[in-house]
Parts: structure tokens; sequence; C-alpha cells
């Protein structure tokens, strides 16, 4: 059984004139130790994909329908108070802005003990020892004088440390980090991302990361999730999908990074931009920038059909495998 | 070779953190003292930009690059050093005598949500520098200008009466780029104008610049932190770290051949596509505050190479056999 399973995940925006669909049934599992990626570009939906595993999302925003199964348990039916023992205790979060997840008037010692005794009984002593040694886990230089420092003390890519100390606090079983390395600057984020991806490993911690860049998402996840406008429309083996894409939005994607052109020449480029969820396209979303949309796509949204070990959302795609299996078959 | 179109000379730039003259007083070891704090953002920056080129200033946050620009635009004023624009000194004209280079030097910003002005239209928003800059057209030719630049950057010229909300971050970035062209100017400096865009929303802004390049004949100076876009739209490349350029070379010999130990980490930080793992060089410590410069070379406290020499002695840019300009001393001694 995977650790954590979202099946046919609807999640809706409740606004003035009717729901608005944020994410359309979304699909995928996560298993003990494994590390996933979430890409998309901006209101492709995929921090919205992240929030609700916890049932974060805001109001007007709310799970229309769907599970969310950790370890067996429907997260989505849950009462708050069982949710809030598994939100940063078993599943934890890293947020885009260290700024912003940390509080301003509270030291960093402060922060980390409130975290471990909201959850665990024991003595602030003993917390504030777990909090060095998760501090000393991720190679914050001098971890006892951080212990009583402020936030604004500390580099940004120092924050960022405490923030991922933080959420290795309690030894999750998951943690979902939502654009962790934006904010930063291409050392740093190098840095981090090796950070995160070796404690992963010697921990055994299953990494969610959302992500819009390809490269990070190739250095460090096993297996990809690409999203467009509330659906997933591709998702299988990382290293598969960035040599081969199939969906003609995640090849777009990737033939659009300039080190993919020749220096100097014309960047491809897919024509228009997402479009936003008050008017979603009727049938598959991408029809409108898409080159090899036809009638078919404009009808209804395709289902998923399997390309090697990647799934697909694309009648082209399907077409294409229908007529090599016919070819085959003439063959033979 | 031509004399350059643009050309930056011995620039400093400091920002004062003091404050006023009893802010600046300290009680010290039984006296009263006065201390001065200021941000040294550039610290001695010689870049020329020759005409057509697209010259890239790369580096992370805090090493000066968009001061670079601002200073190079006259949007601040420079604490030491010169700017030449055709062979003219053009960082201490003021009003009138300046608006000649104010016309042929125009400016993109990196967020398109804050550059334009949320009260006017799109058609107000192009008119304006046109107007300013040549109040003797006709109502007649300002509208035609406006519809040939708007077409040029694929907005349809029928959204004049639009607002800027109404459009989608890469079209405000568009509107952003008509608005510097609205006046035809022969230098365009762009300060991370596409950092704020979306992976595909990027490919196609970068294309519009490459087009109006071609088609217009214009210079650029592009400000960006993202290398792989210099790799593909620089012609040279300007690497800087903490106020000072450490590194100045043609885009391929750059990206072929790093030389200084700060580019190199660099390079090797940006994700590929075809790594499996992050394979980075380790730099130790992060970058030390502009307020308190290092002594020597200021990358020397996070440089694997480092020796007494780089602690104590500023290097200067200096010309490599590969046709590269290093500012390393381990470079110079052959040690790298």
């Amino acid at each position: 059984m995977a650790l954590l399973e979202v099946k046919n995940l609807d999640v809706r925006f409740a606004v003035r004139g009717g729901d608005l669909t944020a994410l359309r049934r979304i699909s995928f599992s996560l298993d003990k130790g494994e590390r996933l990626g979430l890409v998309g570009e901006s209101g492709a939906g995929k921090s919205v994909a992240a929030f609700s595993i916890l049932n974060l999302i805001a109001k007007p925003g709310y799970i229309a329908g769907g599970q969310i199964l950790f370890e067996g348990k429907d997260l989505a039916a849950m009462s708050e108070r069982e949710l809030r023992k598994i939100r940063g205790n078993r599943i934890a979060m890293i947020f885009q802005d260290p700024m912003m997840t940390l509080n301003p008037v509270l030291t960093i010692g402060t922060q980390m003990v409130e975290a471990i005794l909201a959850h665990r009984k024991i003595s602030k002593k003993e917390a504030r020892a777990i909090a060095l040694d998760r501090l000393q886990k991720v190679q914050i230089p001098s971890p006892e004088k951080r212990l009583d420092q402020y936030p604004h003390e500390l580099s940004g890519g120092m924050r960022q440390r405490v923030i991922i100390a933080i959420a290795l606090l309690l030894d999750p079983e998951i943690i979902i980090a939502d654009e962790p390395t934006t904010a930063l600057d291409v050392t740093i984020q190098a840095e981090i991302m090796d950070l995160l991806l070796n404690l992963c490993e010697q921990e055994n911690v299953a990494l969610m990361l959302i992500t819009h860049d390809l490269g990070v998402v190739s250095q460090v996840t096993q297996r990809m999730l690409v999203m467009y406008s509330g659906r997933i429309i591709e998702q299988g083996p990382t290293r598969e999908i960035i040599n081969d894409a199939q969906h003609p939005y995640t090849q777009g994607l990737i033939n659009a990074l300039p080190q993919m052109g020749e220096p100097g020449a014309r960047l491809f480029q897919i024509p228009g931009s997402m479009p936003s969820l008050k008017n979603v396209p009727s049938g598959c979303p991408f029809h409108p920038r898409c080159n090899f949309a036809t009638d078919q796509c404009k009808r209804a949204m395709p289902e998923y059909v399997r390309s090697g070990n990647v799934d697909v959302a694309c009648y082209e795609v399907a077409n294409l495998i229908e007529q090599e299996k016919r070819m085959q078959e003439a063959e033979s | 070779m031509t004399s350059p179109l643009v050309s930056i000379r011995g620039l400093e730039k400091r920002f004062d953190l003091s404050g006023s003259f009893l802010e600046q007083l300290r009680f010290e070891g039984g006296r009263l003292r006065r201390k001065q704090e200021a941000v040294h953002a550039i610290n001695g920056v010689n870049l020329e930009v020759q005409k057509g080129e697209a010259l890239c200033v790369v580096g992370e946050s805090g090493c000066g690059k968009s001061t670079v620009a601002r200073t190079v635009m006259g949007l601040l004023s420079p604490s030491a050093g010169e700017i030449h624009y055709g062979g003219q000194r053009i960082d201490n004209l003021e009003g009138k005598a300046a608006l000649p280079y104010r016309r042929k030097m125009q400016m993109i910003f990196q967020n398109p949500y804050a550059s334009l002005n949320p009260r006017m239209t799109i058609q107000q928003t192009l008119e304006e520098p046109i107007r300013f800059h040549h109040p003797d057209w006709s109502p007649v030719q300002v509208r035609d200008k406006i519809h040939e630049v708007m077409h040029s950057v694929g907005i349809d010229p029928d959204w004049g009466s639009r607002f800027g909300h109404e459009f989608s971050g890469g079209q405000r970035q568009r509107i952003a780029i008509a608005r510097a062209l609205a006046v035809d100017p022969e230098f365009i400096v762009a300060d991370e104008p596409i950092s704020a865009l979306d992976v595909s929303i990027q490919a196609q802004v970068l294309n519009l610049l490459m087009d109006a390049q071609e088609s217009r004949g214009l210079t650029y100076l592009f400000i960006t932190h993202d290398l792989a876009v210099v790799e593909h739209f620089g012609t040279r490349v300007a690497v800087m770290y903490l106020g000072r350029v450490c590194e100045l070379a043609d885009t391929k010999t750059l990206f072929a051949m790093p030389r200084h130990p700060y580019t190199q980490a660099l390079l090797s930080a940006i994700p590929k596509l075809e790594d499996d793992r992050p394979n980075h060089i380790r730099l130790q410590g992060e970058v030390p505050t502009p307020v308190n410069l290092p002594s020597g070379c200021v990358f020397h406290g996070r440089c694997p190479y480092a020796n007494e020499r780089c602690r104590q002695e500023v290097p200067q840019l200096i010309a490599t056999d590969g046709g590269a300009q290093v500012a390393c001393h381990a470079v110079e001694e052959g040690r790298l």
C-alpha cells in the first residue's frame, strides 16, 4: 500500500457567480521514501494540490470530492482535531518564503521547542536537545548560538535551513516542499536542494517537491507530475518524462528552456498563456495553445493512456499509440 | 575596434546608512564619536557596451547588478566615476541637456505589475513618452506610432483602451517593452525583464527582445541572475560579485571555459535537465555584507584557492590567453 494515495481529488473555490474548479480529478500516490515532483506554471494548481493534502486550503476553497488516504485513513474526512495530530508531525511542510514562515518576534529555539511540545509530552530541556540535533543535521554553523537568535539575524539561505530543521523535528513520514528555493540565489539553491535530498535519503522521508524548475525536478525527484489548469496531464518516472515527454505541453515547457535552443536562435514558444479558472476551455484545457488540437480535443477531456511507464492525457498521444499497435499487428 | 556606445568608467556607488548627523553619534570609550556606515553597492566597475551587442550582467542578489543598470540610466547618480554615451559624458547632465539621451536610452523593469500605471489605459501609457519627446508630432503621427509598436510586440492595437490589470503578466511585459520602443531608442537597459514570468512566457518575451534587436538594431544591457538565459541571449557576459566585475568574456568563451572560481561555482549551480543529482562546486559560507567589504579580493573568504596575496591585494581585470578578462590572482599567477 502506498504511504499517501490521492484519489480523484476535486477542489473548488466558492465565489460569487458559482464555483471555480481549481483541481479536477487529481490522482497520484507517494511511496515511503519516494521523491515526487509537481511541475507546472503559475495557476496550474500545484500549490492548491499541496495545501489540500493537509486540508489547509482556506475559505472559499473546499474539497468537493475524492479521497486523500494517508496510511489508509482519509485526511479529507478527518476532523480538525485529528488533522492537527498529523500536520507538522507525520506530514511536514516547507514553504517558499522563509521570512513569512518564521515568527519574527520569537527566537529560533522558542519556535522549535513550541513545535515539539505541541506533539510530544517531554520537558523543555529535552525538546531543546532535539532542536539542537536537527540544526546540526542541516549543517548550520554554530547551532547553539542560532537557538537564541531571531530570524532577522540569519541570511535567507540560513533561514531556509532552519525551516528544514523545523520540518524534521518530529521525524515526519512526508515532507511537502512548496517552491523551497525560489526566493534564493542559484548557489544557495544548489546547497539547499542538495541538503534536502541527502536528508530525505538518510531518514527515508518521502518528499513532495513543488517547483516550476525542470532542472531541479530532474536532479531531485524519481517521479513527476505535470499539471495544467488544475489537471494532471502527464505523470511517470522523471527521467523518462524529461528525456521523452509525451504531452505537447510538457514538450513545449522543456523546449522553451533557453538551454534547449541554439544560442542566439529563436526559442521554441508555446503561444498564449495559461487560462484563468474563470474560463477554462472545454475539453482538453490545453487545446487553444496546442499545435495538434483537433475537434475531438475541444469536446471532452482525454482519458489517461500509458506510454512506456508514463500516463498521459492526450488524444494525439493515444492516436499515435493506437497507430503503432496497428502497424505492429499488420507486420506480424 | 570602434568606440563603444556606452562606457562605464571607474563607477562607484555607495548608499549611506548612517542617517542624519545626530543619528551618527555614538558614545564609545568615554567619548562621543561620529560613525558613518554605507553600503558599497558598486566598487570600481569598468564596462564598455559595443553598438549592436547584448551585454549581460549576471550575479546573485546584492552584487550590484541592478545598481549598475540604474546608474547607467541616470536614475541614481554615481558616487564616483563616469558614464559616457556615444563619447559624451552624461552622468553630470541635467534638465534639457539630458533630454536627447533620455530618449535614446530606455529601460525595461522586472515586474510588469509594478511598472505600468494602473490608472492609465495602454493607449495613455504608450502615448506619454511619445508626446513628451516629440511635442511637435500630430495626433495622427502619435497614433500611427502607437499602432506600430503595439503591433511589433504582438499586442492587438484595438486593446488600447484597456487598463493594465486586464492583461496577463506576459502581455504586461510586452506593453512595457512597447513603451520602451515607442520613442525609437538605440540602447535598452533591461533589468531582469523575464524573471517574474513563467517558463513558457519567458521564451515568448526573450524571442520578442531578440526580434526587436534584429529589426531595430538595438543595443542591450541585460541584467539577470539566470545564466541559462545569458548563454542564449548574450553577446558578452560580465559576472559581478560584491560590486566588482570578476570576469568579463564572450558568452561562448565564458560558458566553455569559466576561469574565475566564482564563475565556475555559479555555472555549476544551475540545475541541468541531464543531471540525476545536484553536482555543484561547494563554496564556504555566504556572500559577505557590502557594508564592511572584505580586504583584497572580495571573494577570498569563500574561495578554495585564496592565499595571502588574495587577502591583501585587490585583483584587477587582466586579459587571459583564452580571450576572457579575469580579476583573480590565482589565474594571473597560473595557479588556476
